[in-house]
């Protein structure tokens, strides 16, 4: 029984411990140091309320935790800015150097962008760089919004080849 | 896979484009599907290398094989052979060294520029030693400033139109007898050097000095 537990709550661990750090590292910036001790204490705090039969299965578990942890987020920024008026802005688009995985998987993506053609470098640029819509972006290349649709898909999908190989 | 219908969100969410309620939508969606969430990780990944590393997108690479430009290499390369091109750079050389050697030698010195007998010039000027005043009697010898060597002087003398014209290596002329007989005391005469280069340009002109020879 405690062994089946157990196993229970180590796959919970496994599969809502990176879900819920990257849902806190993007409110929170990965440069704030206080993000896997929330993580931790998020996680603490799911099982409690399970064991504690708090978890009726109203909703899914995965909104369960969802709730848990936008909760807990905003109790923490709510903390922050009573003691420095404002909560610390996380930097936007911090370089992936978190973890080491995220470091391979952008060493990765940096080889898979040198190798594309121009025309998808162009559009990767236009449309995830400059923040051009679709539909601005469609008017700067003068094509439809379909065809920027498929060209941003396919150097994509060239990306995700890299990273799979 | 399927596709989600929330996958068209990721790019919204990771570029902070979302309603706020579109937000909380997606993030409770994707605390419960694995297959966004995974997408989204990735996604995330790659767009912040790109905005950490925008160089990478704007920069033509030169060791990346560029389509373009090896196209563009192939079609130069088929157009020329290489003995084509060893021509072709041979006669760009020899250009060159006709346009900086051989044209600028060319040039003259100075000024090529021509004057009638009756004209004079500014600029480059000889200085006119003897005679510059009235004479008492008629002079023996004509004298300049020496401007330098290999040039040869011209010297005219004039009373109303040209009376004598004559060349010389020196910055001194003795008047020859028969010039003599023609000058009459009286009258009034004037003369003027002109110099010129080892190749012939005009490089200096006197003015025209005048003067007058007493009456006996």
């Amino acid at each position: 029984m405690t062994d089946r537990l157990d196993r229970d709550i180590q796959d919970l661990v496994v599969r809502y411990r990176p879900i819920i750090a990257f849902r806190v590292r993007k409110a929170l910036g990965t440069q704030n140091t206080d993000c896997d001790d929330l993580v931790s204490e998020i996680l603490s705090q799911v099982l409690e309320k399970l064991q504690s039969g708090e978890f009726r299965g109203d909703s899914s578990l995965g909104t369960f935790v969802y709730t848990i942890t936008s909760r807990r987020i905003v109790d923490y920024i709510r903390e922050k800015t009573k003691v420095m008026k404002f909560a610390p802005e996380p930097e936007p688009f911090p370089d992936p150097q978190e973890t080491l995985e995220a470091k391979e998987m952008s060493d990765r993506v940096k080889k898979a962008l040198s190798r594309l053609k121009p025309k998808y470098r162009q559009v990767l640029y236009l449309y995830y760089y400059q923040e051009l819509s679709r539909e601005e972006l469609a008017s700067e290349l003068g094509v439809s919004t379909r065809k920027v649709s498929e060209l941003v898909n396919y150097a994509l999908k060239l990306i995700r080849k890299e990273l799979k190989s | 896979m399927s596709k989600c219908q929330f996958e068209d969100l990721i790019d919204g969410y990771l570029l902070n484009k979302l309603s706020e309620r579109d937000k909380e939508a997606f993030e409770e969606h994707y605390f419960n599907c694995h297959s966004c969430f995974q997408k989204l990780q990735e996604r995330d990944i790659i767009i912040r290398t790109i905005k950490s590393n925008p160089a990478l997108l704007t920069q033509e690479q030169a060791e990346t094989r560029s389509p373009i430009l090896e196209t563009l290499k192939r079609e130069v390369a088929s157009l020329f052979t290489v003995k084509q091109l060893a021509l072709a750079g041979v006669t760009a050389a020899l250009l060159l060294v006709v346009v900086l050697a051989i044209i600028p030698r060319q040039q003259a010195p100075a000024p090529n520029f021509f004057l009638s007998d009756e004209e004079t010039v500014r600029g480059s000027s000889i200085t006119l030693i003897s005679p510059v005043i009235d004479m008492n009697q008629i002079p023996t010898s004509f004298e300049w400033k020496k401007l330098g060597e290999n040039i040869e002087y011209q010297i005219s003398i004039f009373n109303h139109e040209l009376l004598w014209k004559a060349t010389t290596r020196e910055n001194r002329i003795t008047l020859p007898d028969e010039v003599k007989a023609r000058m009459i005391p009286g009258e009034k005469y004037s003369w003027q050097v002109k110099a010129f280069g080892p190749d012939g340009t005009l490089i200096a002109v006197s003015s025209k000095v005048q003067f007058k020879i007493a009456a006996q």
